[in-house]
């Protein structure tokens, strides 16, 4: 539970970050899995333009007023959520869309991502902890 | 944990590629068998894949929302019913009375691209878990 003043826009940035590349990751591993399966289209999962827009104007609102309605936007970035674009379908051959060599370079991107963001978020804490010592 | 969901996604994808290079080297194994239990030569087998756990509409809208990625299984393995070539060699213990043994119609290309196809696809799931890895690792060492 992120405390009020200890951590900072960034540090939640970087924690929401994680969490969407952890599901990014899942999409990409399902998408190489079914590289095969006759009529399957690609999904892919994009939040990188919400995050960016929760960034520059935190102060947009739309209220979920039931546990029950679709998961939307607040304008926080807790609460970005990633959305699933599906690809087109083909009706050639076996009607599979999905790219091998782009979704291996998407994979690579995003586990570099991943590490770097985990890197940072250990340099945040690294900072939290040397002012918690006392500079120590 | 979500990482983990990732490792499963690809090891089934793993085992299903496994199961399609098992009926490639049977197969390349039988391409000159003429005699099987179920009578006649034997026949090419092929797999059909098909993605796993299709969840109920409310359960899939769910799914659909959040990040609806599943994995992949083996639907069942077809038999071909393309008709043997037949060849004339009257030696043959299994030619017919006319001295043409049928043997079974595998085509040696088809079963070798199908071979490096196979390959190539558990190669990329192999790197998807080991980057899984990697990242899941990464994630261990916050805060240390």
């Amino acid at each position: 539970m992120p405390l009020p003043g200890i951590y900072d826009t960034a540090t939640i940035l970087l924690q929401k970050v994680l969490d969407l590349r952890e599901q990014k990751q899942q999409n990409i591993a399902a998408n190489i899995a079914n590289a095969d399966t006759p009529g399957y289209t690609p999904v892919h999962l994009e939040f990188e333009a919400d995050l960016r827009q929760a960034l520059a104007q935190p102060g947009t609102k739309a209220v979920a007023t039931h546990p029950a309605h679709f998961p939307i936007n607040t304008g926080r970035i807790e609460d970005v959520q990633a959305r699933t674009v599906r690809s087109p379908g083909s009706r050639f051959g076996d009607r599979n869309t999905v790219d091998l060599e782009q979704e291996m370079t998407a994979l690579a991107e995003n586990q570099l991502l991943y590490e770097a963001t985990a890197q940072m978020l250990n340099k945040k804490l690294g900072l939290l902890k040397y002012v918690a010592q006392g500079g120590r | 944990m979500d990482i983990f969901q990732s490792m499963k996604i690809s090891s089934s994808a793993l085992q299903a590629q496994q199961i399609r290079l098992n009926t490639i080297s049977s197969n390349l194994a039988n391409i000159e068998t003429t005699r099987t239990p179920e009578g006649g030569p034997y026949r090419k087998k092929s797999v059909i894949f098909r993605t796993v756990n299709q969840p109920a509409f409310d359960q899939q809208l769910a799914s659909s929302l959040q990040e609806g990625a599943r994995g992949v299984e083996v639907a069942r393995i077809t038999t071909d019913n393309r008709p043997p070539k037949t060849i004339y060699d009257p030696s043959h213990p299994d030619a017919d009375s006319a001295g043409y043994v049928a043997f079974p119609d595998i085509n040696l290309l088809e079963e070798i691209a199908d071979l490096m196809s196979a390959t190539r696809t558990y190669e990329a799931n192999v790197t998807v878990i080991k980057s899984a890895k990697r990242m899941a690792l990464k994630a261990l060492d916050i805060g240390k």
